[in-house]
């Protein structure tokens, strides 16, 4: 992330993770939800806010996603079915539960078919929040594979290029492959300019946006710094932004998200078909393809002279994705997470509400 | 394409296509390639030049296609080997076969396995250029399925984010999904601002590069409109190099080179042949097919494209612009559109037909 979607030092309460996964876990029992469904959920949250993306960790997903158990838009206790399967595919209908919840599942059966037949894929329709797409992918890391997860929303948000009718979501997308010693690639993107998410970070953090993230009503791109606009006064822009500078390859990634999530699963585009989201899966085993202790060196190979490349005037160092989030990863399960002081207060006057314990200081 | 990248009118001459595939069969014929490989090649370059992708058509690229077969850079014979294979996927050795020769068959095994088990994906190592990946997808819409491809041929081009040595290549990558009357969604780009290509074919028609397009030597992005630099080598050796798509990490690049390292993964770490940016082979292919029907009703599923598809077609414009559309509908209204009146190339390209038929002793009926 950018150091201007960053938590302003003087904000910073930090919490050791062990503290905040109990106490989430409570809370989303709390609505009813399983014990296995409250770790799931809080196990893809938490690591999110280890890893510093803290757009879809609890700061910002939580309280959402409580409001919506409460008003009955998430099922807590799903009846997950098999609406089509084949040796190396599943369609799941989610029965309206929390993306989070089934998320972890699906991965863990696409893993399954992938060990079997070389490669798995997942479609899980009729569901929530998902909270990005880079947890999931390193579930299939720890098992010898390369791991791809896209998701798809109810749309409305992304013009296309050229376009001032808002069409996609932000549609999110990752991939993820092991190493042997240097951290794990994880490339883990929104497909628009900036995350819907993001937006509302800015607005706790009081960053600016950038020229060309967002656009007008009417489909203009805005060329200069500004406050976020409230929402429902904007779009936002594929990446690129302009088509000078390439947002059709945005848009187009975004499109390819819609299809492998709304439409391979059956629920039809997020615009025009009432449902909330879909979520894609796959796994392609390594073994399938080559040795897998070569594939890990060669990726060490690739990775660390990527790192020790030399980078370009003013700037200190060049990473590849996956490498500051494994650096704060570390960082952040040794000395705790950095949460904005207004996140720890909504826990605990929403705990203190329900009469849970909150020790997060 | 932008304007900038077309053949000026007064440089078109337009060639019926059966013309042209005939000529370019023959030609690589008369390097030593087979008939079906040569029939393989051309489908590919051609389909490229049909759609309006003519960076990855005949035009650049048969001429170094020819070079590197004489050179015996590439293998017009080569032995193609599996070395690994899945119930759902395969790896091959292409022995330097090119890559738009050996391409079609690889997709053809994916879609295969794709048909038996859901899905299906084939790499390919030790092989030359691919001409890029929009060809391939579009085999396996034909079959009702999602097809994908990446390459990551010519490494050493592109900087990464923060960074000023060129590390990765172009690596493009493509996927395409079938529909029920609209034209396939079809997307093909490089993971660059650029494609390589597309530099040659500026210094063609005297089109300027825009800014945030390509760093200097240094690895610095020149943030201004300049003239296409002459091109020098990889590694390093360049007097300018690529800059991932996004071009600064404040409008995306990291996005980018990402996508960009997917793609280097996908195919040179998975086939075995390990990075191209340190080991400086010609890189490799990913192919993969997923069959709609494992997954859902095809017709649903393609009644699905076509209202996502016109409601993007219908949709209002932005200020300024005419009309909004997806990837593939305008490569599908080119294609149709040069079907019919021929493909205009430049007259250069002509001149080289000419002259290399003239040389090799073959008929040469284009204009």
């Amino acid at each position: 992330m950018l150091d201007r979607f960053k938590v302003p030092e003087k904000d910073k309460i930090y919490v050791s993770p062990e503290k905040v996964t109990e106490l989430t876990k409570k809370l989303f029992q709390s609505v009813g939800v399983s014990e296995e469904g409250a770790r799931n959920s809080t196990n893809v949250l938490i690591g999110n806010d280890l890893r510093g993306v803290e757009s879809h960790g609890v700061s910002n997903g939580l309280r959402l996603y409580l409001e919506r158990y409460s008003s009955g838009s998430y099922n807590s206790k799903p009846v997950i079915k098999v609406l089509r399967e084949s040796p190396t595919t599943a369609t799941l209908d989610g029965d309206g539960a929390i993306g989070t919840e089934i998320g972890p599942m699906a991965m863990e059966m696409t893993i399954e078919k992938a060990e079997k037949h070389g490669m798995g894929a997942v479609s899980v329709t009729n569901t929530g929040h998902l909270a990005g797409c880079g947890f999931y992918p390193l579930q299939a890391v720890e098992k010898d594979m390369i791991g791809h997860c896209f998701t798809g929303s109810p749309g409305g948000q992304t013009l296309p290029t050229w376009g001032s009718e808002p069409i996609l979501g932000t549609n999110p997308v990752a991939w993820a492959a092991p190493a042997d010693k240097m951290p794990p690639f994880l490339f883990d993107v929104a497909t628009t300019q900036v995350a819907a998410n993001k937006i509302e970070l800015t607005r706790r953090t009081g960053a600016k946006l950038l020229p060309g993230w967002i656009a007008k009503k009417d489909g203009t791109p805005i060329l200069n710094e500004i406050i976020a606009p409230p929402k429902g006064n904007y779009h936002l822009l594929p990446f690129g932004g302009t088509r000078e500078n390439g947002s059709h390859k945005g848009f187009g990634l975004g499109m390819v998200g819609e299809i492998m999530s709304n439409i391979l699963s059956g629920a039809g585009p997020g615009l025009t078909s009432n449902h909330q989201g879909s979520d894609f899966f796959a796994a392609y085993s390594i073994d399938a393809f080559t040795d897998v202790k070569k594939f890990k060196e060669n990726m060490d190979l690739l990775l660390s002279r990527i790192v020790k490349s030399k980078p370009a005037t003013n700037y200190e160092r060049v990473v590849y994705a996956g490498y500051l989030e494994n650096e704060e990863f570390v960082k952040r399960s040794k000395e705790g997470i950095p949460y904005h002081k207004e996140v720890i207060e909504w826990f605990e006057n929403y705990s203190s509400e329900l009469g849970i314990e909150c020790d997060l200081r | 394409m932008l304007d900038r990248f077309k053949v000026p009118d007064k440089d078109k001459i337009f060639v019926p296509v059966e013309n042209i595939t005939k000529v370019t069969e023959k030609i690589l014929e008369a390097s030593g390639v087979s008939k079906e490989g040569a029939k393989n090649s051309t489908s590919v370059l051609i389909g490229n030049d049909l759609r309006g992708v003519e960076t990855h058509g005949v035009s650049n690229g048969l001429r170094l296609y020819v070079e590197k077969y004489t050179s015996g850079e590439y293998n017009s014979n080569p032995n193609i080997k599996i070395i690994r294979e899945s119930s759902t996927t395969a790896t091959i050795d292409g022995d330097m076969g090119l890559g738009a020769e050996i391409g079609p068959m690889a997709m053809e095994m994916a879609i295969t396995k794709a048909e038996k088990y859901g899905m299906g994906a084939v790499v390919v190592s030790n092989t030359g250029h691919l001409a890029g990946c929009g060809y391939y997808p579009l085999q396996a819409v034909e079959k009702d399925m999602i097809g994908q491809a990446m390459t990551s041929g010519g490494a050493g081009l592109t900087v990464p984010t923060w960074g000023s040595e060129p590390i990765l290549g172009t690596n493009p990558v493509a996927w395409a999904a079938p529909t029920k009357s609209m034209p396939p969604f079809l997307f093909d780009i490089a993971t660059t601002q650029i494609a390589s290509n597309k530099i040659s074919l500026a210094r063609r028609t005297g089109a300027k590069l825009l800014p945030g397009w390509i760093t200097d030597k240094k690895g610095d992005p020149v943030l201004e409109e300049i003239e296409a630099p002459e091109r020098n080598g990889r590694h390093g050796e360049s007097n300018y190099h690529l800059l991932p798509f996004g071009g600064t990490r404040e409008n995306g690049s990291h996005k980018g080179f990402g996508l960009g390292m997917v793609v280097e993964i996908m195919t040179n770490e998975l086939s075995g042949m390990g990075p191209a940016p340190l080991l400086k082979h010609e890189g490799s292919d990913f192919f993969a097919a997923y069959s709609i029907d494992a997954f859902t009703d095809v017709n649903k599923f393609k009644q699905d494209m076509d209202d996502l598809l016109s409601r993007i077609i219908e949709s209002k414009p932005a200020t300024g612009y005419e009309k909004v559309v997806y990837a593939g509908y305008l490569e599908s209204e080119e294609f149709l559109k040069r079907s019919e009146e021929g493909i205009p190339y430049h007259k250069e390209v002509i001149e080289w037909f000419e002259n290399h038929c003239n040389e090799i002793g073959i008929d040469c009926e284009l204009r």
